[in-house]
């Protein structure tokens, strides 16, 4: 039982890591206006990046620095062109996860000649604990991504700098009144919200599954769209709503094991049921929600100057 | 000492339209200029030229003495330069103190949020401007965010304020403290630039005066030396038909819609509407006055359809029709005109889709296909009766000028031969020609029997064509009776919130 | 004045889907040059294969047609429809399950048929409503509850075929039509492009379509008109559902007869059909045509990969450019009037 407990609360954080980070990349973005629907597009890029480059430099620091560097690049591609060309921003975001999907397979094809999985690369270690004879890992990107999720819920709130943001989410016509310039701001915000998403996709390969393969994302990337919303737009929310959405992924993976040698048989089909659970999850906890929450205002209307 | 210079401003616009045509304009430290002219005449334009929120396409500004090209508002914060919009340029979602805060530290990014209060504190002491700055904007009347917006403007350490039709949001009563509050600045050598299509404004607060028609200057004269009179000859160039002739003694008929003690509430809670009563007979023009903001709109909307009351009842030719739908309504007869003609007209779409969007179940064929022939018919008619230009019904309504839409718009509800007409707002942005047009079709339709409830902030809109009027405050009927009982004063007192 | 208003749209189209085309095609080319093929070969045989087989062309776009359908319609009433993949696959399912039964209990071909096709639409019509009914009543924003649905009916339409549904004979496959009540491939797309041309003309000539386009283009004026905004979303919705339903139905029934237990056949068909939604521009007639051009360059994909080696998810990425190139509207009417004035 104990080690049930302790399983669920590991995977939780594993899953609630990436959900958070994704978060709270999109709510940067979202918070100055711009929708990015491509966040499961970021984390592909970036978690295949970080596979990639630290395979091709031998070192993990510079396949996760590259791995961010692109994920910056896809916030810079997505912002340019809503901003500047006022694309419509959802669309740009499905087909940003389409380019992304397709891309990243042809790069394991035509550099490993694999359609399925990466090599493995030296995954980084969390931290361990020891509670009672059992061992217990933290991983470092959760700490990592509490407290990124802190320091913007910070910046948000008490600093200028939050107040810009809002200004151009909320009346970007006022904002340009008083001076500030929408378009780039935005644009650094998208750049910015694009690098912390890139976080969570280095994760998904740096310390947790060590590889990339089509399967990694599994949609993550659109529940922390629904973490996002959930969180009313705020990074402190998010912390909390990441861990909720964790434990149900967690759920779907630890409870078929326990089950399963607790009815002493194995799961072939059923798998797939449990494996529903975390969307099935995300769909009631958003219907609950959503009434009750408040977007910005100008959130995903292109600004547009005379 | 000149203060603003600007010669021979030109600007026209990528799809053709010339806004100025070569305008001088020059102002003084310590003086209240008033800058007149009708919708679309350019006031607005030349101010946001100098304000560096639009290119002028040819032309020099000098500030100061000094030459100056602004890119962008930012430049001319800078320099001292303030513009007060009629839509306010503050963030309603955030305080007055985060929005002062946000404003100051663009410009200087190292100032503290308590400096900006400190400083916010000492003006508000200085210039006796009531501003509560822990209050979120948007709760906030009309009044008090514009004094936010000085406020603004005076703590960026403004010399140059330019006020675009500040009084179009304000209760007399508050236009009287506005007017103050400018003669305090004047005092302070600040230059006040007022844009305005309101004669008796100039007359009232400005020194000097500068006419603007269609994009030209036509001069600029001392306020005291001129009268009404001439500042409108100047304004439109030919002596106004102010008074239309009202057709001779229609009686009224019987009452064809009767509002009883209507309460509407907003999304938010707070009522709109309260405990609202009001008959219309048919032939009859009842006029709501008031300074828009009162209740006017959610009155129309009520009566449409468009928002549900929780108390009361609206009847119609003795049938009530409170929890019916718009859609229903418009069956029974009752035809709305919006203020808004972005709202009421689809852009995207041509002539004879238009035409058949309030009246739709009327052109259903078998299967549920629309009967596009007779849509076409309809269209056709529209366009006759309404001189619309360019007659063709297949063109796109974004194509048409504003005049033409509005005239669409109006068109399209009352060719549907109502038996209860709502219109707002029915000539605003409309060109001389057009009004005149509009409101003698609105005469037309008094003489055939219909009952026409006709809310607009345009008084003398109001006072022509209306056989009763009805002012709104805060949401109530403060005040009501035949056209011939009121006064000009009593109006605005009315309006103002001040009875008998 | 409306002559030139009208030449100027159709000339913006034009552009619009040539530079989109172009641009898409480009980046392919950097990508082949990046990874050491040849892009001038890639791109023939690309065209020459994709488009030599009218009849291939036409069962393969069938399923693609009806999800680039699916996404058209709620897109011309303002809504993200991006639950084709789930729709899809209920109705396939659906479609499958119930020809299955219906023949094995009846031994009637055409019955079963029928029953599937009408079963697998029902299905999808129900999955639109779903995602139709939380938007318009509860507020929740489509995108996700859409995406969660894929998933979900991903792993729910898995676990029906591997634990009751799977063949006896192959037991990667589930099981199969039964020979007599496949439908012919090509009635099959001459269904769905029927149902296209239905579509097309509900839209621009009757009152509901006439109301889905209101709602779409000024939602407050489809109020201010008396139209009941929900209605139309959770109608848009149900039928766009629906119409992906018949389509993955149609698909199992007439191309692919059975579902493998990976789905590899029907997986990312409904977001491949916002792409030709998008290239159609909401046209359900351009839908069509897109749905073959786009069916074309996928199945010359597999015979580039079989030629040159070069993995075909460069259509993928071809489609994904373009998707993005297209949304950038704003773009091609700086164009257009660029091209004006010079």
């Amino acid at each position: 039982m104990i080690d049930f407990l302790i399983a669920l609360i590991e995977n939780t954080l594993y899953s609630a890591t990436v959900v958070l980070l994704g978060a709270l990349g999109a709510i940067i973005n979202e918070k100055s206006g711009v929708v990015n629907i491509g966040v499961e597009g970021v984390f592909i890029l970036s978690a295949f990046s970080t596979v990639y480059f630290t395979l091709a430099s031998g070192n993990l620091a510079i396949g996760i620095l590259l791995a961010l560097v692109v994920s910056g690049l896809a916030g810079l591609i997505h912002g340019l062109i809503s901003i500047y060309l006022r694309g419509d921003q959802v669309i740009i975001g499905v087909g940003f996860n389409m380019v992304a999907a397709g891309l990243t397979i042809v790069m394991m094809v035509t550099t490993w000649g694999d359609y399925s999985q990466t090599p493995q690369i030296q995954k980084l270690q969390g931290l361990q604990f020891t509670i009672g004879g059992k061992v217990f890992i933290i991983p470092l990107f959760s700490i990592v991504a509490i407290l990124v999720g802190l320091a913007e819920w910070f910046i948000l709130e008490k600093t200028k700098y939050g107040l810009v943001l809002k200004a151009c989410g909320d009346e970007p016509r006022a904002a340009e009144a008083m001076g500030i310039n929408v378009f780039r701001t935005r644009l650094l915000a998208t750049v910015l919200g694009a690098v912390v998403m890139g976080l969570g996709g280095v994760f998904l390969s740096a310390e947790w599954f060590g590889n990339y393969t089509k399967a990694t994302t599994a949609g993550r990337g659109f529940i922390a769209l629904a973490n996002e919303a959930f969180s009313n737009w705020n990074p402190a929310m998010a912390i909390a709503g990441a861990l909720l959405f964790g434990f149900f992924e967690a759920l779907s993976i630890s409870l078929p094991i326990q089950l399963q040698s607790m009815l002493g048989r194995q799961f072939t089909a059923e798998t797939y049921l449990f494996k529903m659970m975390p969307y099935v999850a995300t769909i009631i906890v958003i219907t609950m929600v959503m009434k009750k929450i408040r977007m910005p205002r100008a959130l995903g209307k292109p600004y547009i100057k005379e | 000492m000149k203060t603003i210079e600007m010669h021979g401003i030109r600007k026209i616009y990528p799809d053709g339209v010339i806004a100025l045509h070569g305008v001088d304009f020059e102002a003084e430290e310590g003086e209240i200029h008033g800058l007149l002219g009708e919708n679309g005449a350019g006031k607005t334009t030349l101010m946001r030229i100098l304000y560096g929120e639009i290119r002028p396409t040819e032309g020099e500004i000098k500030v100061l003495g000094r030459r100056v090209r602004y890119r962008n508002p930012r430049d001319a914060i800078k320099q001292g330069i303030a513009m007060i919009y009629q839509h306010f340029s503050l963030v309603p979602t955030m305080t007055v103190l985060d929005n002062l805060y946000l404003a100051l530290a663009t410009i200087n990014p190292r100032i503290t949020r308590n400096e900006v209060e400190a400083r916010a504190k000492k003006l508000i002491g200085e210039t006796r401007l009531k501003i509560p700055l822990d209050k979120v904007v948007e709760e906030l009347p009309a009044g008090v965010q514009q004094r936010v917006e000085i406020l603004k403007a005076l703590i960026r350490d403004a010399r140059i304020l330019i006020l675009d039709e500040p009084t179009s949001v304000l209760t007399p009563l508050e236009a009287e403290e506005l007017f103050q509050s400018l003669k305090k600045l004047k005092e302070k050598r600040m230059t006040i630039i007022l844009i305005t299509h309101k004669l008796r404004e100039v007359k009232a607060i400005t020194d000097r005066v500068t006419v603007l028609r269609r994009g030209i200057k036509v001069g600029t004269v001392r306020t005291s030396e001129v009268t009404e009179a001439q500042l409108a000859r100047m304004m439109v160039a030919r002596d106004v038909e102010l008074v239309l002739e009202k057709p001779p003694g229609i009686q009224p008929g019987r009452e064809v819609l009767r509002i009883e003690y209507l309460w509407v509430r907003n999304s938010e809670g707070v009522d709109v509407l309260k405990g609202v009563n009001l008959s219309v007979r048919e032939g009859e023009i009842i006029g709501v006055a008031g300074v828009q903001g009162n209740g006017q709109t959610e009155l129309a909307e009520a009566i449409a359809g468009l928002r549900r009351p929780y108390r009361g009842r609206i009847i119609l030719d003795s049938k009530d029709i409170t929890m019916l739908d718009p859609m229903s309504r418009y069956k029974l007869g009752i035809s709305y005109v919006p203020e808004s003609r972005r709202n009421g007209l689809i852009h995207e779409m041509n002539l004879i889709e238009n035409s058949v969007l309030t009246s739709t179940y009327s052109y259903i064929g078998r299967y549920g296909f629309i009967d596009w022939g007779r849509a076409v018919e309809t269209a056709l008619k529209i366009i006759k009766e309404y001189d619309i230009n360019p007659p063709n019904p297949y063109t796109m309504v974004k194509n048409l000028s504003g005049g033409n839409q509005q005239k669409l718009l109006v068109g399209r509800e009352l060719v549907k031969k109502p038996r209860v007409l709502v219109v707002s707002e029915p000539t605003q942005g409309v060109d001389v020609a057009s009004t005149e047009f509009i409101r003698r079709k609105l005469l037309e339709l008094k003489t055939r029997g219909v009952g026409i409830l006709l809310i607009s902030t345009d008084l003398d809109e109001v006072i022509q064509l209306s056989d009763r009027i009805i002012v709104m405050y805060e949401g109530r009927v403060i005040g009501e009776g035949r056209t011939e009982e009121f006064t000009l004063e009593k109006l605005g007192l009315l309006m103002g919130g001040i009875s008998a | 004045m409306p002559e030139a208003s009208n030449y100027m749209r159709i000339v913006k189209v034009i552009i619009e889907e040539a530079v989109s085309l172009l641009v898409g095609f480009a980046v392919a080319v950097i990508i082949l040059l990046f990874s050491g093929y040849e892009p001038l070969s890639v791109i023939s045989i690309l065209f020459s294969e994709g488009f030599r087989n009218t009849e291939v062309l036409m069962k393969q776009s069938i399923p693609v047609i009806a999800t680039g359908l699916a996404f058209s319609i709620p897109a011309l009433a303002g809504l993200f429809n991006i639950g084709g993949e789930s729709q899809l696959y209920i109705g396939a399912f659906t479609g499958l399950v119930s020809t299955y039964i219906i023949y094995n209990a009846t031994g009637q071909p055409v019955l079963s048929s029928v029953t599937g096709l009408v079963s697998g639409t029902l299905a999808g019509g129900f999955w639109g409503f779903i995602i139709g009914y939380l938007r318009a009543r509860r507020s929740v924003n489509e995108v996700v509850v859409a995406i969660m649905m894929n998933w979900t009916t991903y792993y729910l339409v898995l676990y029906l075929i591997v634990s009751r549904f799977t063949d006896p004979i192959y037991s990667h496959m589930s099981v199969f039509v039964p020979a007599s009540s496949r439908i012919p491939d090509v009635l099959g797309f001459i269904m769905i492009a029927g149902v296209a041309v239905l579509t097309y003309i509900v839209l621009r000539y009757s009152s509901l379509g006439y109301s889905i386009r209101v709602a779409g283009l000024n939602p407050k004026a489809a109020v201010y008109a008396g139209f009941n905004l929900e209605k139309i979303f959770i109608t848009a919705m149900s039928i766009s559902g629906a119409i992906a339903g018949l389509g993955g139905a149609l698909f199992v029934l007439s191309v692919i007869y059975s579902i493998d237990t990976t789905m590899s056949a029907i997986y990312g068909l409904g977001f491949l059909g916002i792409g030709i939604g998008l290239l159609g521009r909401n046209n359900p007639i351009g839908v069509v045509l897109a749905g073959l051009f786009i069916s074309g360059l996928q199945f010359g994909g597999q015979w580039v990969e079989l030629r040159t080696g070069a993995p075909p998810y460069l259509t993928d990425v071809v489609i994904g450019i373009i998707v993005i190139a297209l949304s950038a509207t704003y773009t091609y009417e700086l164009l257009v009037s660029k091209l004006r004035r010079g």
